[in-house]
């Protein structure tokens, strides 16, 4: 069942791939109409960093209130990797899109400056995590700093917008509720979307997998 | 109901009565703190140069200078008041003492005071040794209030996180610092309009958001950080 489910995403991102390439229409009003096409794999990582934190923060919860189990901690650390990485792809293909529209790579616009702040959070994180040697002590601290970072992270998206000036295009859900996509552009973007959600969870799964083998594998060296 | 409380609040008393003792046996987190903070001081105001900044550029930059030297020394002292229980291995005495959330109200007080004497030392001779004039004082002094008690909220927390890891005055400010960084920019705002004279506007009502936030957050997380 796995490896069909495998299988038919990899089929799916065939389909993302071919349709951001070659079915939806360069976006018009930019000053290199082809550069739009980022937006199909810029805008989904960013999704899926931010699903990813979230997702961190729901399993340190359940590592916190429901018995302390390892495969929870486990988990909330690998979503926070794998959330650090396509955070970190997000920023680099904002980054490029950047170069050629506005001229520089980097300009701290607001959305620049709030992904910057959280991927910083979230790489000490990892620094707290390297940092404990006792199994059940890292496994407590980290998950009390992962839900400490969705209370402190939102101040970011209110202070961030009023000190710094803005030449992003606007959110896909903006103030008015209406998306200003042609509907190629929105089937696409949807499609990536999803394709890059089950990736993330595809991602996630195997990586765990892989975590408890060599969790279980050192358990048993020191035996 | 009425007993409970009392006993909660002896409690905390007990344990902020006994941090300001153990202080002033050695008064070390009160020297290293504010010689860190007047050193960092005179480095700050000696590489600026004998005339300083010009006033236009004064406003945007001098707040954020003293925003700075109160931030490294916090980070330089308040990681103690968690570290030195665990060094000491009085840890398990004071878990066996106190109610976590007792525990935590008694630490944050103590760094409180902690951070406002270093507020009262440092403020009025940075802004005499950077003839930095403040058109609105109280705006000042209610941004040092609401900004110094996030400085101490936050450290508190992150204090007792460190202390059960290794490497621990590097891991504080690497912890503390992403977490301070949305008060730290408030905090600067707010001084930039208090010396400007402009109104405060919604960064006041935020800062106090964040105040509230850090706190109800770290009361609920801080059990789980203490108890193991």
């Amino acid at each position: 069942m796995k490896t069909i489910l495998a299988w038919l995403l990899w089929l799916w991102m065939c389909l993302v791939l071919y349709g951001a390439f070659l079915y939806a229409r360069p976006a018009m009003g930019f000053a290199a109409g082809q550069s739009s096409r980022i937006v199909f794999f810029h805008v989904p990582m960013a999704w899926v960093s931010m699903i990813a934190f979230l997702a961190a923060a729901v399993w340190s919860a359940r590592y916190l209130l429901g018995g302390r189990r390892a495969e929870h901690d486990r988990a909330a650390a690998v979503a926070i990797q794998l959330g650090l990485l396509f955070g970190v792809l997000a920023t680099v293909t904002g980054a490029m899109w950047a170069r050629i529209e506005w001229g520089a790579f980097w300009n701290w616009d607001p959305r620049q400056t709030s992904i910057t702040l959280s991927l910083l959070f979230y790489a000490a994180y990892l620094a707290l995590r390297s940092a404990v040697e006792d199994a059940e002590t890292r496994g407590r601290l980290s998950a009390v700093y992962a839900l400490l970072g969705v209370v402190i992270t939102p101040f970011l998206y209110f202070i961030v917008p009023r000190i710094t000036f803005s030449l992003h295009p606007e959110p896909l859900v903006n103030a008015d509720g209406k998306i200003d996509m042609d509907s190629e552009m929105r089937q696409v973007l949807f499609a990536s979307f999803l394709g890059f959600t089950a990736l993330f969870f595809w991602m996630h799964n195997l990586q765990c997998r892989l975590q408890a083998l060599a969790d279980r594998k050192s358990a048993h060296f020191y035996e | 109901m009425w007993r409970d409380a009392s006993t909660w609040a002896a409690e905390a008393a007990a344990v902020f009565a006994k941090d300001w003792r153990c202080e002033f046996r050695t008064r070390y987190a009160l020297n290293t703190l504010a010689l860190f903070a007047f050193t960092t001081l005179v480095v700050v105001s000696v590489s600026l140069g004998p005339l300083g900044v010009s006033a236009a550029k004064g406003t945007p930059v001098l707040p954020t200078l003293l925003w700075l030297i109160l931030l490294f020394a916090a980070a330089a002292g308040l990681p103690r008041s968690f570290v030195h229980e665990e060094e000491t291995q009085t840890a398990t005495a004071l878990r066996l003492a106190a109610t976590p959330s007792a525990l935590f109200c008694g630490k944050l007080l103590y760094c409180l005071t902690l951070v406002a004497a270093l507020e009262v030392l440092i403020t009025p001779v940075y802004l005499a040794m950077m003839s930095l004039e403040v058109h609105s004082p109280w705006l000042l002094v209610g941004t040092l209030a609401a900004g110094g008690y996030g400085l101490a909220a936050g450290s508190t927390l992150i204090a007792a996180m460190i202390a059960q890891a290794r490497g621990k005055g590097t891991l504080f400010a690497v912890l503390a610092f992403p977490v301070l960084l949305p008060l730290l920019l408030l905090a600067v705002e707010l001084t930039r309009h208090a010396v400007s004279g402009e109104p405060a506007g919604m960064a006041l009502t935020q800062i106090l958001l964040y105040d509230g936030t850090v706190t109800v957050a770290a009361l609920m997380l801080f059990p789980v950080v203490w108890n193991p």
